[in-house]
């Protein structure tokens, strides 16, 4: 039981940061209807700028603890956000009107080239993050031993999308990104600036992606040029598993990707643990075809 | 007309064969990008360096050496592309490649065209078993690799031992050789075999599977990302089991990833370059680091160096004849003094000698030689 | 009438493509011409299976992302049959696809009914699936990483196919093949269907098409070809392994059907013509080729959001229909796809 509820909390920590970066699919996918392959290097380079600040920058050598967090994801969070407003603007933009398919190879192409561009600048190798950044206690809940700095990502991961929640759901800019992502046309009459909102989406999803990549930096220290591709995939099967364009559903999904994977590498194999994700999620799907928390769409006649 | 076109044609090509050049060409194929670009990176880069000391020094036989560089992208079907533009750019011998199942799927290409092959990271035992006259490699085999492991989970006297790989063609041969060897002799119950997945980061749900088995010592045979990982996240959990590791997890990497936490971690590998007692050695670690402001991250570079060392002794006694070249590393070098010790090359090609050794990392993060 | 023209242009094109082999040996390119020809090679094979993913993904317009599943199947079928069971290589083609195919039945039932993305996620799902079995060395058939090797030669009438000129001829007569094939089928009452599916499910249902079996039948129809395509990938290889069916695989062959011109075979050809010989290109650009291919494919889609040779829709003769309207109907419906 315990070991159980030690795995649970392993799986926790994991699904945090994919429903961090799934919030990025399914925002883009609700009022766009775009799967943005290319959001996974943007994580990846969150991860990147933070460690920038981090070490060229020598931020860890003025000052410790939950400040140089803090200053870290604000830092890497403002700048990748600009990043995903380009690359909306450059890359999908033109391509609104056109076959949806065109701008999903767009973004497998900006995916390529992001990815490319980060081995370029950061080298080959894998970074590594200074250790020592938070205190490496652990902490004993329930008999249940969970490093501090798992609780802590876990916390403001949560923290996170709470906002975020708040932000679609309790403001007047929330309720017009809701607008637009249930019919763009009739937002347009309604007064609302779309492209302005596109571009808005554009710059919280990239955002909430780069946090997840400071935080996968502080949590293991490591991080390579091609990190996006798999944390991407995954995230992006966490939001489709939750109801792509739908933001709870991210959520959901992400967390509980997290914990299938770590369960399914303790009780069945570990060698299988990517195939018994996929193999969940075809099954979910094949029971509720539109996610978890998806909408059931009527055929259009 | 047409009767002349024949000729001319043959003529042209003649003049572009590779019997004309003045420079020695040497092909290296690396993976410049892809999974393996870490190591194909620093593969050219030493490479390159032994090329222009070679050349300052007067190059080979008077003639200079052009390194002749073609991207593997650390897959099979890049390898193919890569080695066929390395035979039409007619070199005579080529350096390289990492990755096993890419080596493979150049061996082939090479073999057809008579080039000298000499790989440098491929462990694979079925390479050097197909009977390739002219294929070599400066890097053990698996199954050596799986005997010292084998010897030093006895010498170290562990009696219950978790083994890890991580399902690569390196790794997990690897494992299997080394828990057949120690299954065989009786050296130590093996509790735990499995597989993690490489290039992920959150290895917390198997080290706390392992953790509830316990075992005396944890065998890893896949790579230095992922020992590091391992080493941290054990620490983080307050677990500190000894761990054991083969020789890609001989990486500078594996210290910056786990911090503290790497002290007490051994590998066995091949002798590192600043452990090889000859004054070429030394000199040439003191050129890279002059040059590259580092040392070689791992000893998969310095295996690639070695093996242009020795394709450097072999042209200069025996010309650019590939067949030449292969009968001399066959036959008559022996004992050579490469940056990872003392070359010579069996019937098969495969590089003979003792030449593992154990490592440990100290409080300074700094590789040890266990004596 | 309009049944004439292609054709022709299409034989001049294959004429050209046969003569490359000699004319590349003849002008004395280094080495006979063997990257050139290495690089065509590889083309011709993510052709073959482009053309094969554009019966799903162009045709029906089925969100697949996972091609790659289904020419792995074939591939490793070929590989076992042959090293396991000493078939000659060529003579296993039938059975990889027939395999391919029975795997695309068994996957595309319970999943054929998702819309769009979801099938997109599940196609992804079932490559990295099939990845991880292979890896795994289940049954013990497929040699886990290492993959399988020591795969023998192709014999044609006991010809021995040993150059890549040799190869070069299979693979792009293979090609040829398929583009007959493809072209049939464009136009044969399938093809049709299918089409008239991906512009308009709701309706193609009301005119009494089994929406979800014509679906299923261009998944199966794909995968046959695309585990015959996995056959070629063996002979050519020579050593088949897990790493050669990735993800990022069926990511490049989506992209070519989607550049190339989705439901366009012409297009098709020339997405795979492009997106594999860049590659083969920018080695010139050293590490930085990838970051080149990359905004390379940005740049082409933003150009030709509709592919660079997009589809035709098929026109009918309309002159000897009686009355005014028929002759409006052949205008209507403005640009191809959703």
């Amino acid at each position: 039981m315990q070991e159980f509820l030690q795995q649970l909390t392993n799986g926790l920590a994991v699904g945090g940061i994919y429903a961090l970066i799934a919030l990025g699919y399914t925002m883009v996918y609700g009022v766009l209807k775009l799967i943005n392959f290319a959001h996974g290097e943007l994580f990846a380079l969150g991860a990147y700028l933070g460690f920038t600040l981090l070490v060229t920058l020598g931020l860890s050598d003025f000052m410790g603890g939950v400040g140089v967090v803090f200053l870290l994801l604000i830092f890497a969070m403002g700048l990748v956000a600009i990043a995903g407003y380009f690359l909306e603007r450059v890359a999908y933009r033109p391509l609104r009107q056109s076959n949806r398919l065109a701008a999903v190879v767009s973004a497998l192409g900006a995916s390529i080239f992001f990815q490319n561009a980060m081995m370029l600048v950061y080298g080959t190798k894998a970074l590594v993050y200074p250790g020592g950044i938070l205190p490496s206690v652990v902490v004993s809940v329930l008999g249940v031993e969970i490093p501090l700095i798992r609780i802590l990502i876990f916390a403001s991961s949560v923290l996170l999308m709470c906002l975020l929640f708040w932000f679609i759901h309790h403001t007047r800019t929330g309720a017009a990104v809701r607008a637009v992502s249930l019919d763009q046309g009739a937002a347009r009459l309604m007064g609302i600036n779309v492209n302005r909102i596109i571009s808005l989406i554009f710059l919280i999803g990239p955002a909430l992606g780069a946090a997840a990549g400071v935080m996968v930096g502080l949590l293991y220290g490591q991080i390579r040029y091609d990190m996006g591709v798999g944390y991407g995939l995954k995230a992006f099967t966490a939001a489709i598993l939750g109801g792509i364009g739908n933001i709870p559903g991210a959520m959901a999904g992400g967390i509980l990707l997290g914990v299938i994977e770590a369960l399914g590498a303790a009780y069945i194999s570990i060698a299988w643990k990517d195939a018994i994700a996929f193999f969940t999620l075809i099954l979910i799907l094949i029971f509720r075809p539109t996610g978890l928390l998806g909408e059931r769409v009527a055929d259009k006649v | 007309m047409k009767r002349y076109l024949l000729p001319a044609a043959l003529f042209l090509l003649a003049t572009l064969s590779p019997a004309m050049a003045a420079n020695v060409k040497i092909g290296l194929m690396a993976p410049l990008t892809g999974a393996y670009a870490s190591e194909g990176e620093d593969m050219e880069k030493l490479v390159r360096l032994l090329v222009e000391e070679k050349n300052k020094a007067g190059g080979i036989n008077g003639a200079a050496v052009e390194l002749v560089v073609e991207d593997d992208g650390s897959t099979p079907r890049d390898a193919g592309n890569a080695a066929n533009r390395l035979t039409a750019k007619g070199v005579p011998v080529v350096i390289g490649t990492y990755g096993s199942a890419i080596t493979e799927a150049s061996q082939e290409i090479y073999a057809e065209a008579g080039i000298v092959q000499i790989a440098t990271g491929s462990t694979s035992i079925r390479l050097t078993a197909k009977g390739f006259a002219r294929f070599f490699r400066t890097c053990p085999r698996d199954d050596e690799q799986g005997r010292v492991a084998a010897e030093t989970i006895a010498r170290l006297g562990y009696k219950k031992i978790a083994i890890l790989h991580d399902n690569s063609v390196y790794a997990k041969g690897l494992a299997e050789e080394s828990r057949d060897r120690i299954l065989k002799d009786g050296i130590a119950e093996i509790i735990f075999y499995d597989a993690l997945q490489p290039n992920e980061r959150d290895y917390s749900a198997i080290l706390t599977k392992l953790k509830g088995i316990n075992p005396e010592a944890i065998l890893f045979t896949g790579y230095y990302t992922e020992a590091g990982l391992l080493l941290r996240q054990m620490a983080e959990m307050k677990w500190f089991a000894p761990m054991i590791g083969g020789d890609a997890t001989n990486n500078v990497g594996l210290v910056e990833i786990a911090g503290p936490a790497a002290k007490g971690y051994r590998f066995i590998s091949p002798a590192l370059p600043e452990d090889i007692d000859t004054p070429q050695a030394k000199a040439f670690l003191a050129a890279y680091k002059a040059k590259y402001r580092s040392m070689p991250s791992s000893i998969w570079p310095v295996l690639a160096g070695d093996a242009f060392n020795v394709l450097a002794a072999a042209i200069e006694a025996r010309g650019t004849d590939p067949e030449a070249i292969a009968a001399y590393l066959h036959r008559d070098l022996k004992d050579f003094d490469g940056l990872s010790g003392k070359i010579s090359f069996d019937e098969k090609g495969d590089r003979v000698g003792d030449l593992y050794r154990l490592y440990e990392v100290d409080a300074r993060g700094k590789f040890v030689l266990v004596p | 009438m309009s049944l004439l023209s292609p054709p022709l242009r299409w034989l001049a094109f294959f004429a050209c493509l046969a003569a490359t082999p000699p004319l590349l040996r003849l002008f004395g390119v280094d080495g006979g011409g063997a990257v050139q020809i290495g690089a065509l090679n590889d083309i011709g094979i993510y052709l073959i299976l482009a053309l094969s993913l554009n019966i799903i993904l162009g045709y029906a317009g089925l969100f697949h992302m996972g091609h790659t599943a289904f020419f792995a199947v074939g591939a490793y079928a070929s590989a076992i049959l042959n090293t396991s069971h000493g078939w000659p290589i060529l003579q296993t083609m039938p059975v990889a696809g027939l395999l391919a195919a029975f795997f695309a039945l068994l996957v595309a039932g319970p999943i054929i009914r998702l819309r769009g993305d979801y099938l997109l996620v599940v196609t992804i799902g079932v490559v990295e699936i099939v990845r991880i079995v292979l890896l795994n060395n289940v049954f013990d058939l497929t040699g886990g990483a290492n993959g399988i090797s020591g795969i023998s030669r192709a014999e044609i009438f006991g010809l021995r196919l040993t150059t890549p000129a040799d190869l070069f001829y299979l693979i792009w007569a293979f090609a040829g093949l398929t583009v007959i094939l493809c072209s049939l089928l464009e136009n044969s009452r399938f093809g049709r269907a299918l089409k008239y599916i991906k512009q308009d499910e709701v309706a193609a249902a009301g005119c009494g098409i089994n929406i979800s079996l014509y679906k299923i039948q261009a998944f199966v129809l794909g995968a046959f070809w695309a585990g015959m395509a996995g056959t070629l990938l063996a002979v050519k290889m020579r050593l088949v392994d897990p790493e050669s069916f990735t993800f990022s695989q069926s990511v490049m062959l989506f992209a070519i059907v989607i550049l190339g011109g989705s439901g366009s075979i012409a297009g098709v050809v020339l997405g795979s013509f492009l997106l594999i010989g860049l590659q083969e290109i920018f080695r010139d650009f050293s590490q930085a080729r990838m970051l080149a291919f990359g905004a390379a494919m940005v740049i082409m889609m933003v150009f030709r959001p509709q592919g660079l040779i997009p589809a035709r829709r098929r026109r009918y003769d309309l002159r000897g229909l009686t009355g005014v309207f028929p002759r409006a109907l052949g205008r209507r419906g403005g640009a191809e796809g959703t």
